[in-house]
């Protein structure tokens, strides 16, 4: 049980949990916001990851730089997203009555569509680069630079963005939709812009999300969906719409996940991740932090 | 509807079964397996509009049961006859969707889809662990019956699955499931025992492709977990059940006709294109026509005949 001791682990915890709540916190808004569930969600973090590849490998930029580059280019993705779709859909009352499951149904349509569009140009062959690859040492705990970076950008970029939701006049705007769709409409609430800022803000965040992640793994066409499900998990255990409980639901999947291989072993990985949201859904659909009691 | 249009109707369906049955004795190995395609999609998706498409529980995972089917059969080769392992596979995972379906049911609306999802992709990656384990990355399986067999057997199930349907789209069991589709908080209210009934709907909907899985098993010659628990099965299934209408069972067989013959023209050379097109059709359709080409005929026809009288 030594290893679950090791500071080397807890880092190695940190960095996927900071991306979770990245990669979630994007997803919370438009879930919490509009009742979409965005199933191409993380087809986001491929997309977002192949423009840091492609910036690198034409202009030898990095993904520093670059995550900005994927944030606007993905934020204009949600921009369209919402003009062409979902603005009409949010508008027609009897759609809004099934949207939840048809949104369910339509992003699923457009994850393949986008997948197999990256493949036939890409190939689906992985893809990487070298970056950052010396090692940084701090205390006991070794790094590559590039993870460090990532762990750093990261937290500062996911605390802001919750800082910035919790606190701006916008961001209260946005909590409201999620609180009450309806009643913000009375108060004077722009919710159509809302709205189609929230689908740009959480398109863009994960965007930049899929920049840093390049770093750390293959680049592949497919590399998105595990982290639709963590971030599925992650709003489910922190609370729909609840961006603090996010964060720190984040925090604890990729600890969860990363003391969990080290205990049981790699090839245990999709197991792990897809056992605790299944049993999440089951036993406790309203969330770790969340309360009530969810009818059968 | 009268009575001898009716059995003239029967008459015809069973005419065209036996056509179809009697093309085993003579049609080339390329139309049989096209045949044995087609016969394989319309016992999968009539399967899933038992549960999916009556109860508006929509499962994006049936492959699960394909699979699961699949996995059992190819455990028991060799051990038992051929047809009762068919047989045998199709009761095993039906007694285990009994069994799990319990508390996956008491996951509502669009969490039970993402749950249906998660859960194949947990079952594929379980067998996968255990295969790993046991040395087998890949199992054949020799001495299958000939293709002609194979393909009477999928005619069988996919005639069985459409009759199924048909039945339970008719029966009070079918109405207390599409209860449960319009509202089900108003269904249990007035008594209708939900919880049982979407049960019997899971398990009913995943004992044929449990047998369609083990046939299929037989066809590729191979079992791999990572085939035989293909998303993309689950992906063509729903989107057959969307496009052709998934309210009683002449929709499946619109849209699974449609889709094989584009699988059959695309997907061994173009996978990516197959995928793309299914992708688009999937969204236009849950867009602009949700209840499928048999929605629409069927509403078309129906206010036609209004005009005409």
């Amino acid at each position: 049980m030594d290893i679950l001791l090791s500071p080397q682990l807890l880092a190695a915890a940190l960095i996927t949990g900071v991306l979770y709540a990245l990669i979630s916190l994007g997803l919370n808004l438009i879930y919490g916001t509009m009742r979409l569930l965005n199933v191409a969600h993380g087809d986001l973090v491929m997309i977002g990851a192949y423009i840091a590849f492609i910036v690198f490998s034409l202009f030898n930029v990095g993904p520093l730089v670059s995550m900005f580059g994927a944030a606007v280019i993905c934020g204009g993705l949600g921009w369209f997203a919402y003009k062409s779709i979902f603005q009409n859909l949010l508008s027609n009352s009897q759609i809004l009555a099934r949207l939840e499951e048809n949104s369910l149904l339509l992003f699923f349509g457009i994850s393949v569509v986008v997948q197999n569009l990256v493949i036939l140009f890409f190939t689906a062959d992985r893809q990487g680069y070298e970056y950052l690859s010396a090692i940084v040492e701090i205390g006991d705990v070794r790094l590559t630079g590039a993870r460090l970076a990532v762990l750093i950008v990261g937290s500062v970029i996911s605390i802001a963005a919750v800082l910035y939701l919790r606190f701006s006049l916008f961001g209260l705007a946005m909590n409201a939709l999620i609180q009450n769709r309806d009643a913000s409409a009375v108060v004077g609430i722009n919710v159509d812009r809302v709205q189609m800022f929230s689908l740009i803000i959480g398109f863009g965040i994960t965007g930049l999300a899929g920049a840093l992640i390049s770093v750390l793994e293959p680049i592949t066409p497919v590399m998105g969906f595990p982290y639709t499900m963590s971030a599925f998990v992650v709003i489910i255990l922190g609370g729909l719409g609840n961006l603090w409980g996010g964060f720190l639901a984040g925090l604890l999947l990729g600890m969860l996940e990363i003391f969990g291989v080290a205990i049981t072993g790699p090839e245990w990985r999709s197991v792990l991740v897809y056992g605790i949201f299944i049993g999440i859904l089951i036993f406790r659909p309203q969330g770790l932090l969340g309360r009530g009691k969810i009818a059968r | 509807m009268n009575n001898s249009s009716n059995s003239l109707r029967f008459i015809g369906i069973g005419a065209v079964i036996a056509i179809f049955g009697g093309l085993s004795g003579f049609a080339s190995e390329y139309m049989l397996g096209i045949g044995f395609t087609l016969f394989m999609y319309i016992a999968l998706a009539q399967s899933w509009v038992i549960l999916s498409g009556m109860t508006g529980y929509i499962s994006l995972g049936h492959v699960v049961f394909f699979g699961s089917g699949a996995y059992v059969f190819v455990l028991m080769w060799g051990l038992v006859p051929v047809w009762l392992g068919v047989a045998l596979s199709g009761l095993v995972v039906g007694i285990g969707a009994l069994i799990i379906g319990y508390p996956v049911l008491r996951v509502r609306g669009p969490y039970f889809v993402i749950l249906s999802f998660g859960l194949a992709e947990l079952v594929k990656n379980l067998v996968l662990i255990n295969e790993a384990r046991m040395y087998m990355s890949l199992r054949p399986v020799f001495g299958a019956p000939s293709l002609a067999q194979l393909y009477i057997a999928m005619l069988v199930l996919a005639v069985a699955a459409t009759g199924l349907t048909y039945w339970v789209r008719r029966s009070r069991f079918g109405a207390g499931l599409r209860s449960i589709r319009e509202d089900e908080w108003a269904a249990e209210t007035i008594g209708i025992p939900v919880a049982r009934l979407k049960l019997i709907a899971f398990a009913l909907s995943g004992i044929v492709p449990a047998m369609v899985g083990a046939i299929f098993i037989m066809r590729s010659g191979i079992f791999q977990p990572g085939d035989a628990f293909n998303p993309i099965v689950s992906f063509t299934i729903v989107t057959m059940a969307i496009i052709g209408g998934s309210d009683d069972a002449p929709g499946p067989l619109l849209g699974v006709g449609f889709l094989v013959i584009l699988q059959e023209l695309l997907w061994a050379n173009w996978p990516e294109i197959y995928m793309i097109i299914l992708g688009i059709l999937l969204i236009s359709f849950v867009l602009f026509a949700p209840s499928g080409i048999y929605g629409w005929l069927s509403a078309n026809i129906s206010r036609s005949k209004k005009n005409a009288a």
